[in-house]
């Protein structure tokens, strides 16, 4: 297990506010949608709705359950560039856009706790 | 159900759901094969599991990263049966009726010493008409819109002490706790 070493603190990030990071800009609404919408059929039909609405549920329910079953694990993100770190789960935010860690070893050192952004990784895997 | 994937509707998903499926991930076309355990609707977040010597390990595909999804073959018998084993389904059952109803009456008082609102309905807890609290009472049985009763409820659930074999109402005789938390807010300092 490596020693948690101190590390270097990056510049501060672009402000969650500016240009960019706006909720309403055209850039966010393009990257991060929040949900998929419900599809054309489903719309004029209020029975195939609701078999819509509550396919949707079970799906999002099961997917609870494993990102449940993943707090406190050890994962292994695996990011662009061939990039593969490991840390331990903590949460993940309503829309799956950041992943809370901590312990994560990177190859400057163990940063006792961080927020991975969801955009970053490719896939992540942990054991049952 | 090679092209568009990402376009198809959770209905068609729910049918994949089970089946040997191949991932193609990523910038460098990365594939991962696995049983498809759920896709999830907001990020289209793809859960694979695959078997192996020592238990399973599950993997999840980014929506934003996916690229092609392939699905292989329907599961065999054994690999449905510890498919369905690894994602519990809610439990619906619970104790029998007299353990049922003793939890019940003691979760029941110890909000009420708390100051909470609470009714008995039927088998569930109403907690100010807006949380309900189902069989076997835990703090993950409490269900409600409103984030902030959840939250609160649920403390108060993780911290009530264990309860006493046949306590009477009448000769309760400790007074609520000095650190009962109040709904409406905390207590400003000074008071």
């Amino acid at each position: 297990m490596a020693t948690p070493v101190p590390v270097l603190r990056l510049p501060k990030g672009p402000d969650p506010n500016s240009r960019g990071f706006d909720p309403n800009s055209p850039r966010y609404i393009a990257l991060c949608r929040t949900s998929i919408p419900t599809s054309a059929a489903a719309e004029s039909d209020p029975q195939q709705l609701q078999e819509e609405q509550h396919a949707r549920s079970v799906l999002r329910e099961r997917f609870l359950r494993c990102l449940l079953a993943m707090s406190n694990k050890k994962v292994r993100f695996h990011m662009h560039e061939k990039v593969n770190i490991e840390a331990t789960f903590g949460a993940s935010d309503i829309d799956v856009l950041n992943f809370q860690v901590s312990d994560l070893h990177t190859p400057i050192g163990v940063q006792k706790e961080a927020l991975i952004r969801s955009q970053d990784v490719i896939s992540f895997t942990f054991d049952v | 159900m090679q092209c568009g994937w990402l376009h198809s509707g959770p209905q068609l998903w729910l049918r994949c759901v089970h089946r040997q499926v191949r991932v193609t991930a990523g910038k460098q076309r990365e594939e991962h094969r696995g049983w498809l355990l759920t896709v999830d609707p907001v990020s289209h977040s793809v859960a694979l599991v695959s078997f192996g010597e020592d238990g399973a390990s599950v993997r999840v595909v980014l929506g934003h990263a996916v690229e092609h999804v392939e699905v292989l073959q329907e599961p065999d018998p054994d690999t449905e049966e510890r498919l369905r084993s690894l994602l519990p389904p809610p439990e619906t059952g619970g104790p029998d009726p007299g353990e049922r109803r003793r939890r019940r009456s003691g979760v029941r008082r110890w909000l009420q010493q708390n100051r909470v609102p609470v009714e008995e309905d039927g088998n569930e807890l109403r907690v100010a008409r807006v949380l309900t609290i189902r069989a076997p009472y835990r703090p993950d049985d409490c269900s409600s819109a409103n984030q902030i009763i959840l939250d609160r409820v649920q403390r108060l659930l993780r911290v009530q002490p264990d309860p006493v074999p046949d306590s009477d109402p009448v000769l309760e005789t400790s007074p609520a706790p000095e650190t009962a938390p109040d709904l409406d807010g905390p207590i400003p300092p000074g008071h």
